[in-house]
């Protein structure tokens, strides 16, 4: 029998011919990324009074939360990282200016297809958008790996989510998922390596293919894939850091499960608080009074994402009572809307600009306060994720939300997207 | 009237930014009860401290600042991402030659620059007086007088000149008092340049900075607002407590050093020292000009790695006009990173804090032991080209050698 991705991957990393779903074994990741829970595992390395790691070309350290330190104690670790990256002479290490580590990462041309990543952020499944084999790990876990090169996984089980049809105008990637998420839940994909595949997939952009394998961790997955193909390619011209092959699924590779969507039937798409999967159809919230809208995020602060907000806030002004915050996702993203004119719309319509990185999503601002509501382009919007218990978030595309911002209350983008 | 007098004055502008109105609001509500406030349309406020509120802390006085704008209906209420307090009520026309300027932010004095009398007061005095009665006392300060002469020499701008003062002079030379700036040196500075004079007099203690204002200031002003003011001028036989003359052309780039802002040393007597943080932003530091001057300096190089450089323009028309001039651009690919409109790391209440050992050399105007999270820390103040060439380097430097 043939092999899902999840398996191939998994079988090449662990030095076998084939693997089975199920199966333990014993992998060595070709990349192990961590962000500011790095010092952690610094601080586990002085513990155990090891200092040689296994192979410093598998590590990536990317600061993106809590950039800048806005505490003497985040200055201390960031330091502390600093240090370690340099006395090792780690040779992938971005600093607190470059943006989301798992964006900055991609663009760099160190996630290539057929790769198994591990790294500190549960949303790490975004790697699948390039055909990687990314998924979530504690700290424990890359002091651990740092110092072996190895760690075990059990290989998941495959799940294959078939598309057909194409996107309605003023639907995207996040409302195809925020549907997804609802009608499978939470826990429709606990520890299951989600494959992407149909006629819109084949089409679909590399922005898009990371929105749908950053927000396949909300249905429970381990890892999610877009297999790699000729846009895949096209993406990674110019950025591959060495060479790769296109890994594909096997035609005969088992799957648990297939799931069809028909993306020509589906509609805005809004997360209702406090679950991802308490996803709505926009006609059913809309009218929602909102006090704040933040672009950012790994799920939604790519270009594309900047370039449709920007697309239908130009020449218009966010609602007085509103507070549109964006984030650009990396310095590269940043320096692309700064060429194409979006970022001057987005000022001009009067939206709080920062520095790139994880931004609000990870508290780096853009706290609400008691009774506040915040509708975010991120992919959590659980109760006090940005702050007060009260507070409420609520999720969607970026047309969905630059169409609200100007609106003060959740609106639907179908009306400047027609 | 007299110096030593006391008068009790018509206020035309009360700036409030989020952490001062929120003390002063309560104040108002709390303590001075039943009243109303007198002239709403004459309050500016501006969030800058708390620009995107990283702690749920922040958020609630946020929160609590718009509901009194609202209660009380105060129409000028410039939320996060506007800009630095002093420049956005700037910017929005609330400054005018003759008008007497009020806030609580110790920096207040900067709108002398324009022809105002701007001082900073205690939040109580605004929530008992100006709000309610739309007023201010004041014991009229006898004037010192500083004729600044001479031309600035290359690398050398009106903040080491406003430093190298405070360094000569010391903290507490102008207690209540005020000083007049004046000399040839001033009609050479573009408007904003001016106001690092009267900014960073309260480094000395003044109550107040001044500078006669002139046509350009009546243009730059004429720019931001349709109201109109009259350019008051001094009387010629107006008394001077004293006057003193200083020769700027000998002065160097001057650095400010822990533990306070009196103790300004020329910056060769300082170069060398490692700094891990640079950031150019606030009141002195986020304006147009500053940008083009980083820019200039860090056009077609790299910050050093072991640097964070920061930039905080002081509102979002300087973010945009720097946009379209390329600015931002370049500032990007010397590795800066740039932060929304604000007053970025001052008192790091939202960015900027700093672990015992590190060090930070910035425009801003405060460098007071624990100002930016460890009290271990050190900061260094100077001017951006200063700050420009120290990202650059790694250490404390010498903007001259990028200057040629």
């Amino acid at each position: 029998m043939g092999m899902t991705l999840a398996q191939k991957v998994l079988a090449q990393t662990s030095g076998k011919p084939t693997v089975l779903p199920g199966e333990i074994v014993d992998a060595y990741p070709d990349l192990v990324m961590s962000h500011l829970a790095s010092w952690r595992s610094i601080r586990q390395l002085e513990q155990v009074g090891v200092d040689r790691l296994y192979d410093l070309n598998r590590i990536a350290v990317v600061l993106d939360h809590r950039s800048p330190a806005r505490t003497p104690e985040d200055a201390g670790h960031h330091q502390l990282i600093r240090e370690f990256v340099k006395r090792h002479g780690i040779p992938v290490y971005y600093d607190v200016h470059e943006g989301i580590a798992h964006l900055v990462l991609m663009e760099r041309g160190h996630v290539l297809p057929g790769m198994l990543i591990l790294g500190t952020d549960s949303h790490s499944t975004i790697y699948g958008a390039l055909g990687a084999f990314g998924t979530g790990v504690g700290f424990t876990e890359v002091t651990s790996v740092w110092l072996t090169g190895c760690v075990w996984m059990k290989v998941p089980e495959s799940v294959r989510v078939v598309i057909t049809g194409r996107f309605p105008p003023a639907v995207f990637g996040k409302d195809l998922m925020l549907a997804l998420i609802g009608q499978l839940t939470a826990n429709g994909c606990t520890y299951k390596s989600v494959e992407f595949t149909g006629d819109l997939v084949a089409n679909l952009s590399i922005s898009e293919r990371m929105t749908f394998c950053n927000l396949a961790m909300e249905l429970g997955a381990k890892c999610a894939f877009v297999p790699a193909d000729a846009v895949t390619e096209a993406y990674l011209a110019g950025r591959a850091k060495r060479p790769y092959e296109l890994l594909r699924p096997d035609p005969d590779a088992p799957y648990a499960r297939q799931v069809t969507v028909d993306a020509s039937a589906l509609t805005p798409m809004v997360s209702c608080p406090h679950q991802v999967d308490n996803a709505k159809p926009i006609t059913a919230v809309q009218g929602t009074r909102i006090h704040q809208a933040f672009l950012g995020s790994c799920a939604n602060a790519k270009y594309e994402d900047l370039e449709v907000a920007a697309g239908i806030l130009k020449g218009r002004r966010v609602h007085p009572d509103v507070r549109l915050i964006v984030t650009p996702g990396s310095r590269e993203i940043y320096l692309q809307a700064m060429r194409s004119g979006a970022l001057q719309t987005l000022v001009e319509a009067g939206a709080m600009l920062t520095n790139p990185g994880c931004g609000a999503c990870a508290g780096d601002g853009g706290s609400l306060g008691d009774g506040e509501v915040c509708l975010s382009t991120a992919n959590r919007n659980f109760l006090g994720r940005m702050g007060s218990r009260t507070s409420q978030i609520y999720l969607s595309s970026p047309a969905t939300l630059a169409a609200s911002a100007i609106k003060g209350v959740i609106a639907d983008p179908r009306e400047f997207l027609a | 009237m007299a110096p030593g007098d006391v008068v009790v004055a018509e206020v035309d502008t009360v700036i409030f930014h989020d952490l001062s109105l929120y003390l002063t609001g309560r104040t108002f509500e709390q303590e001075v009860k039943g009243q109303r406030i007198l002239h709403p349309e004459r309050v500016v406020i501006v969030f800058d401290h708390f620009f995107a509120p990283a702690t749920e802390e922040g958020a609630r006085i946020l929160q609590a600042n718009r509901e009194f704008a609202r209660r009380h209906g105060l129409p000028h209420l410039f939320d996060s991402g506007t800009g630095n307090c002093h420049y956005t009520a700037i910017q929005h026309g609330f400054i005018r030659p003759g008008a007497v300027v009020v806030g609580s932010d110790s920096h207040t004095p900067v709108h002398g620059g324009l022809g105002a009398f701007a001082t900073g007061i205690g939040n109580n005095s605004i929530a008992a007086l100006t709000l309610p009665y739309g007023t201010a006392w004041f014991r009229v300060p006898p004037t010192i007088k500083l004729l600044l002469q001479g031309s600035l020499a290359r690398g050398v701008t009106a903040r080491d000149v406003a430093q190298y003062l405070v360094g000569r002079l010391g903290e507490d030379w102008a207690g209540y008092k005020a000083i007049e700036y004046a000399g040839d040196l001033l009609p050479r500075l573009d408007v904003e340049e001016r106001l690092l004079f009267p900014l960073m007099c309260i480094d000395m203690d003044a109550k107040a900075g001044y500078i006669e204002p002139d046509e350009a200031v009546a243009a730059y002003i004429r720019q931001r607002t349709a109201q109109s003011f009259e350019l008051v001028r001094n009387d010629p036989d107006a008394v001077y407590e004293s006057v003193q003359t200083f020769d700027v052309e000998e002065v160097e780039p001057q650095v400010a050093c822990p533990p306070t802002v009196g103790h300004v040393k020329p910056v060769t007597a300082v170069a060398g020292e490692p700094i891990q943080y640079a950031e150019v932003g606030g009141t002195p530091g986020g304006r147009l000009g500053d940008l083009r001057r980083l820019a200039r300096v860090l056009d077609g190089r790299r910050v050093h790695p072991d640097v964070r450089l920061q930039v905080v323009p002081v509102t979002r028309e300087v973010f945009r006009q720097a946009l379209d001039e390329g600015i931002i651009a370049v500032l990007h690919d010397a590795g800066a990173n740039i932060f929304p409109a604000s007053s970025g790391s001052n008192q790091s209440t939202n960015m900027g804090a700093l672990t015992a050992g590190q060090a930070m050399i910035s425009t801003h105007t405060r460098n007071f032991p624990g100002r930016n999270g460890s009290p271990e820390a050190r900061i260094f103040l100077a001017s951006t080209y200063t700050v420009a060439a120290s990202a650059l380097k790694g250490r404390i430097a010498d903007p001259r050698e990028f200057l040629e």
